[in-house]
């Protein structure tokens, strides 16, 4: 009631942006969700600085720059904050480009294994019949595959794979679960009658899977994505770490294979702690967030003082 | 039901095939976990454990390739000459003398020394005949360049060999007197079985070998795969109580227990914990301060006969472009390699020859890039290949002479560069290649070649460069060089430019053909160093090859329960070591 009497009142507002504002300040109450954006922001920020130190010297490059004075693995130091690897590079330096690459193997992975499930999701939700069998067959097949030992198998056939394809395959493994849940909001929504005017008014079927029922399956879509960004990047450090990650990149898996490939394991803490700890946390931020994102879109999660 | 329940309350009989069962099962899993406490002879004291990174693939003289296998088999199938730990010098092994050459015949004679095969049978002249017309006969892959030069081998007595040339050859000696002798017995049933098949050579080295024969000082007892490898003291071994070249002969020691770890994470943990004696492979210099902190663990350094190196694709473009490889020598900087990579544990190599091999290492050879950093570097490649004609859309060196970051490199053509990989074997095979591989990329792409370095399976690899050609650049390695540099022939002459052929950058040089025939046919050693010397200072210049660095071998051993190790090139897991270790 109130809602409608601030509506009336105030300049009038996009329905999203309405929807949006009420979403944050839900979020805005959940604690979970308030320390896992503080965290991602702190993560982003590290991604954003990792241009920084190349920029300062090229001693500080995470791939080619060497301290000229430094030919082994040393602790932190005022030049080398959290100290050098085995070569001499600085560890903060890689620690940040591998935020970058987390993110960016993260998010690219999830947007791609989103829009392939909310697409195939959508399709076989609305079309039904055989396509539907067809699809979530292909979904369930996919679905048992275990990812980790199919990329590894990949890696061992053609070589080692570049970034952009590992994240493709991790993608293309990631969508079945998002496609099953889209294919049962989307089964519910062809029943609604705003579907059956859209179609009586003679919509096409590509309109009405894209207009009319995308934009009510896409906040669901978004809470999914956070989880994936989650897999993703843990995919992507496993392979790393295991030796088939992208040579050309310094991920925080790429690291942690340095440390352990070089037998600093249990010499240089130093070295092994903060790309653990990055790890973890990235992936606990975005669990984190898409806790929150759980209570901020379905109604049934939240707490009384936070319906109305 | 009731019934049922009477019955089982009443009869205390009832719940007995439950009870029964549990002994049962209790017995059997006490029998299996038994067996392996006793089966295993781990537990003996006077059985040295060693670690080893992988199982030996096969226990098939002819087919192991492998590094594991042959560690294994080499203390069971032994040559006519070996080297001597300190001088380096062949010395009579099996054989009982040196052998003796006839000019006019072109014939060698050798003795053998009165020896047993494990099973106590004698080893005769007709063993050693065999295993030559064997090789000759089958083509037996890694031996046949070996022998291929043998006219006939006649055998006048039990103790007596007499092997007829077909041309001089250097390389007889040093290289085909110290293959492995296998038993005639052993071998004459599987021939037989193998000539009934359409491809014999295949059969045979198919042929799974459970108990090999040996005339070294161990012969196996048991393999579990998976597990363990179990080496026992050979009763029969030649050696035993005499003294070869001052030093008396065990062994001293029960027996061998291979142990499989897969990482050397868990075969240093072992080590440390003192469940193994020692790791028979080279320790990562991340390891060494840590072990050098343990008063249990003794560290030894010795140097190799290794050659690892860069190779270039000359079949095609854009490496069969001499002065882009030039550039690339330039632009490698091995300094940084050795002094970083290989934390200093490495020989910097200017040549295919390692300089540690004095006699026939050629210092005189072009030294790409020496003394100069990396601008330095950077520029003087630039130079070479500004002169040869490439070009780019934003050079390396600008106008004012200032290093800035090149790209789109175009060759002299016309046409841009197109991506290239460099293949180098995974990070979990070694560390150090696929490290240099990535600096590489980086080093290469700071003056605009589209250069990836691509680490892969090590088998995928060899099959890539070996078997197929499909390749660009690769970084190997030779682990183990013989100290006769023929190597250097087999590495570059055309006629190996073959599937599996040695020569896998395709080289081809009918000048360098010409003194590397000539260099295995010249008897004479100083004249046939001069050749080895112009062979290295032909290759250098025209760098098929970049000789990167000869890695120094980093060895742990458990200190507490063995004494008499013996330090040579390539490590203390020598044969000598083996005859002579005791138990403290």
């Amino acid at each position: 009631m109130s809602k409608q009497n601030e509506n009336s009142m105030g300049p009038e507002r996009h329905p999203w942006v309405s929807s949006f504002l009420e979403g944050w300040s839900i979020f805005r109450q959940n604690l979970l969700g308030k320390i896992g954006l503080t965290l991602l922001v702190m993560f982003a920020l590290m991604a954003l600085c990792s241009y920084i130190p190349p920029w300062i010297s090229p001693i500080y490059d995470p791939m080619t720059g060497v301290d000229p004075d430094i030919t082994s693995c040393s602790g932190p130091c005022l030049r080398h904050w959290l100290g050098t690897d085995f070569m001499g590079r600085d560890i903060l330096s890689q620690l940040l480009a591998g935020a970058r690459i987390a993110f960016m193997v993260g998010i690219s992975a999830a947007v791609m294994s989103i829009v392939l499930g909310v697409s195939i999701g959508m399709t076989a939700g609305y079309m039904g019949r055989f396509i539907d069998t067809l699809l979530m067959r292909l979904a369930d097949m996919i679905m048992v595959m275990p990812t980790l030992l199919v990329v590894l198998l990949l890696s061992a056939v053609f070589g080692q794979l570049n970034i952009w394809t590992i994240v493709l395959i991790i993608a293309l493994f990631r969508w079945p679960g998002v496609s099953r849940i889209i294919r049962g909001q989307t089964l519910s929504l062809k029943q609604r009658p705003f579907i059956e005017a859209a179609k009586v008014a003679g919509a096409s079927h590509f309109r009405i899977i894209f207009i009319h029922i995308m934009p009510n399956v896409l906040p669901l879509a978004f809470l999914f994505m956070t989880f994936r960004v989650t897999s993703a990047i843990i995919t992507e450090a496993a392979l790393a770490f295991l030796g088939f990650g992208d040579p050309g990149t310094v991920s925080w898996g790429m690291m942690l294979q340095w440390v352990w490939k070089t037998g600093h394991m249990f010499q240089a803490p130093y070295w092994l702690l903060p790309p653990g700890i990055c790890i973890s946390l990235i992936t606990l931020s975005f669990y984190m967030l898409g806790r929150a994102m759980d209570e901020v879109l379905d109604p049934r999660l939240r707490k009384e003082d936070q319906t109305d | 039901m009731r019934k049922g329940n009477a019955m089982s309350v009443m009869n205390p009989s009832r719940k007995r095939p439950c009870s029964r069962w549990v002994v049962i099962l209790a017995c059997a899993a006490m029998l299996i976990t038994g067996s392996l406490f006793t089966v295993s002879p781990a537990s003996a004291s006077n059985l040295l454990k060693m670690g080893l990174l992988q199982e030996p693939k096969t226990l098939n003289v002819w087919r192991a390739s492998d590094r594991w296998s042959r560690k294994v088999l080499g203390l069971m199938y032994q040559p006519l000459y070996v080297r001597d730990p300190e001088t380096l010098k062949l010395i009579p092994w099996l054989a009982a003398g040196p052998p003796l050459f006839d000019e006019k015949t072109l014939s060698y004679t050798v003795k053998i020394r009165p020896a047993k095969w494990s099973d106590g049978t004698e080893l005769t002249s007709e063993d050693v005949a065999f295993t030559g017309r064997f090789i000759n006969k089958f083509k037996v892959p890694r031996y046949r360049s070996k022998w291929r030069f043998i006219k006939k081998i006649e055998t006048p007595d039990k103790q007596t060999v007499i092997f007829f040339l077909k041309e001089p050859k250097a390389i007889f000696v040093s290289r085909s007197l110290t293959t492995p002798i296998v038993q005639k017995k052993e071998w004459t049933a599987l021939i037989e079985a193998a000539r009934k098949t359409k491809k014999p050579l295949k059969k045979l080295l198919n042929e799974k070998i459970k108990r090999p024969v040996s005339s070294g000082p161990f012969v196996l007892k048991e393999w579990r795969q998976g597990a363990y490898l179990y080496l026992q003291k050979n009763e029969h071994f030649f050696g035993t109580g005499k003294k070869i070249q001052g030093r008396l002969l065990g062994p001293y020691i029960d027996g061998i227990i291979f142990k499989i770890f897969g990482t050397s994470d868990a075969s240093i943990l072992a080590l440390k914990k003192g469940s193994i004696d020692m790791f028979w492979w080279g320790i990562q210099p991340g390891y060494i301060e840590d072990l050098r902190a343990n008063p249990d663990i003794a560290l030894f350094q010795n140097e190799k006969s290794a050659l690892y190196y860069m190779g270039f694709n000359v079949r095609k473009a854009p490496f069969n472009d001499a002065n882009l490889r030039r550039a690339i020598a330039t632009l490698v900087d091995e300094d940084f390699i050795i002094n970083r990579i290989l934390q200093g544990y490495g020989i910097r190599m200017y040549s295919i020859v390692p300089p540690g091999n004095a006699f026939w290492y050629c210092p005189d050879v072009p030294r790409y890039g020496e003394g100069l950093d990396r601008e330095g570097r950077i520029k003087k490649a630039f130079g070479i290949l500004s002169d040869a004609g490439y070009s780019w859309d934003a050079p390396p060196v600008d106008g004012s002479g200032k290093v800035v970051k090149g790209e789109g490199i175009k060759l002299p053509d016309g046409s841009p560069m197109e991506k290239f990989t460099i293949l180098t074997p995974p990070a979990d095979y070694d560390p150090h290649r696929a490290m240099c591989g990535m600096m590489m990329q980086e080093w290469l792409r700071m003056v605009g070649m589209p250069a990836y370095s691509k680490p892969m399976a090590f088998g995928a690899l060899l099959q890539q460069v070996k078997l197929r050609h499909e390749f660009d650049a690769f970084i190997l390695g030779y682990g183990n060089l013989s100290l006769d540099p023929d190597y250097l022939r087999n590495f570059f002459i055309s006629t190996n430019d073959k599937r599996r052929g040695w020569n896998m950058s395709g080289y081809n040089n009918p000048h360098f053909d010409k003194i590397a025939n000539r260099s295995a046919s010249e008897m004479d050693r100083e004249k046939r160093r001069k050749l080895i010397w112009e062979m290295q200072k032909i290759i250098i210049g025209d760098v098929p090859y970049i000789p990167l660095y000869d890695p120094k071998l980093i060895e742990a051993v458990r200190k507490g329960r063995f004494t008499g190790w013996v330090q040579m090139l390539g490590g203390v897991g020598n044969i000598w070591t083996f005859c002579q270790l005791k138990p403290r």
